[in-house]
């Protein structure tokens, strides 16, 4: 079992992953790229980070397994109820007027967020008004999403507790099946959903969506990779459309950010005014 | 002044009161920046640090990820967040999972404050019902920084302080009073 890893095995360990799967790892904010490297280097058995840099030199670790163990894998159903009013009540009915409204999802992985859009498009009867595009780091997260997730009963229970402060329309656990000691959510809740594995940064920018959220998910990165990802959801963003982040992340320290307008500051909800 | 760079104080259970009289004591030129993480419910973002702020003649701020950390103030870890603190002093937060059922969780933020700051860190814990922040308190020590304990004796809860000498041996195990006294001789 390891423990910590220092700076000079973090940065051996980016190098050995950039060889041997082109993947640049060398931006993302380094507590959060250190824990993930211990629980991946765990996750594979490896008794050192030497151990571990060898098992991907030697070919012995898949990237898409790799790049499933490194992902942030924890949020909330309905995380921050108050958010997910505000986009029922106000946002999400004025986007969906729009023709051929598309909702971007660039950064999921245990398909939470993605599940709670869900239901709050179909509880506001707008689930045919528009189309959402989830982007996950593997193939692995899509399949699990895809299978309705499997979801502890303490997860269930919070994510219970939140959908009451929401106050929908429903009740929660008409959202899921029972599976051993496991809730898998319905999937019939993605018939609009299309699902792709792809690096954010590698996805075309024209304009294509009316909302992006995009929550939590830039903490993950340090300062330069921040600002370029930034670019990238203004880019794919229509003149008038919202991008969604978490409610203790900022635009302020990106150049590009500072050209949004900030429409709720409690939510994190930006407007795209300008090119 | 000090060599001393940050003040990281972790409180559960029982740590409210404790807290409210040291930021009360502190001056509004007190030098140093107060780095606090506090257990407290998930769902509930906004009251704690209005009602932190009553008494205290310092700023306190929740910070955002990423913000740079400037000294004279005093930072809450935001609720449903880990607190961090990256090389280059700026704050890092993070969603990962919940540790000894906390997010924000006491040992991750020292952890990654004492890796940051190494010896010129003081590390303080109080009050509370849980063993989150004695594995944190212990990377202090191991770090080369300075570590108090609120004595078990005066503690509301005495779990987590208990729980933080037995992990390491700590530099001073303070009332509140001396910790107060200490935190003024620091500026």
């Amino acid at each position: 079992m390891v423990d910590n890893i220092g700076i000079v095995d973090t940065r051996n360990i980016i190098s050995a992953i950039a060889e041997k799967f082109g993947i640049d790892m060398s931006d993302y904010a380094s507590t959060i790229l250190r824990r993930r490297l211990v629980h991946t280097i765990n996750a594979y058995t490896c008794h050192s980070a030497d151990d571990f840099i060898d098992k991907v030199k030697r070919g012995a670790i898949d990237v898409d397994d790799f790049l499933y163990e490194m992902a942030v894998e924890t949020t909330e159903i309905f995380r921050d109820p108050s958010l997910w009013r505000e986009l029922r009540d106000r946002y999400l009915p004025e986007v969906c007027r729009t023709p051929d409204c598309q909702i971007w999802m660039p950064g999921i992985t245990t398909g939470d967020e993605l599940y709670t859009l869900e239901i709050v498009l179909a509880e506001s009867g707008l689930q045919n008004k528009a189309k959402v595009v989830a982007g996950c780091p593997s193939n692995k997260h899509i399949e699990n999403i895809k299978d309705g997730g499997l979801y502890d009963p303490k997860k269930i229970e919070v994510s219970e507790a939140n959908y009451t402060r929401y106050v929908g329309k429903s009740q929660f656990n008409s959202y899921y099946t029972m599976v051993d000691n496991h809730a898998k959510m319905k999937n019939e809740l993605l018939a609009n959903a299309t699902i792709y594995q792809k690096d954010i940064l590698k996805t075309e920018a024209n304009k294509q969506y009316r909302m992006i959220i995009y929550r939590n998910t830039l903490l993950q990165f340090n300062i330069p990779l921040y600002e370029k990802v930034i670019r990238k959801l203004t880019e794919s963003l229509a003149i008038g459309g919202y991008l969604i982040i978490g409610n203790m992340e900022t635009l302020e320290y990106s150049e590009t950010g500072k050209k949004m307008q900030v429409v709720n500051e409690n939510e994190k909800i930006y407007k795209k005014r300008i090119d | 002044m000090s060599d001393y760079k940050a003040i990281m104080i972790g409180g559960s259970a029982g740590s409210f009161q404790v807290v409210s009289h040291i930021i009360a004591a502190l001056p509004a030129n007190y030098p140093l920046p107060i780095l606090m993480c506090l257990h407290r419910l998930k769902h509930i973002r906004s009251g704690f640090v209005e009602a932190l702020s009553i008494k205290s003649k310092l700023p306190i701020i929740e910070p955002h990820d990423k913000e740079p950390l400037k000294p004279g103030r005093i930072y809450l870890a935001p609720a449903n967040y880990h607190m961090y603190i990256e090389l280059g002093n700026r704050f890092a937060l993070s969603t990962e999972d919940v540790i000894n059922h906390s997010r924000p969780s006491i040992d991750l933020s020292f952890f990654s404050a004492s890796y940051n700051f190494k010896k010129k860190l003081v590390g303080i814990i109080l009050s509370g019902a849980n063993k989150d922040g004695a594995m944190g308190l212990k990377s202090v020590t191991d770090n080369g920084g300075l570590t108090i304990v609120q004595d078990p004796k005066e503690c509301q809860v005495p779990t987590m302080t208990q729980a933080s000498l037995n992990a390491t041996k700590v530099d001073y195990v303070f009332s509140t009073k001396q910790i107060i006294d200490f935190l003024l001789k620091l500026a």
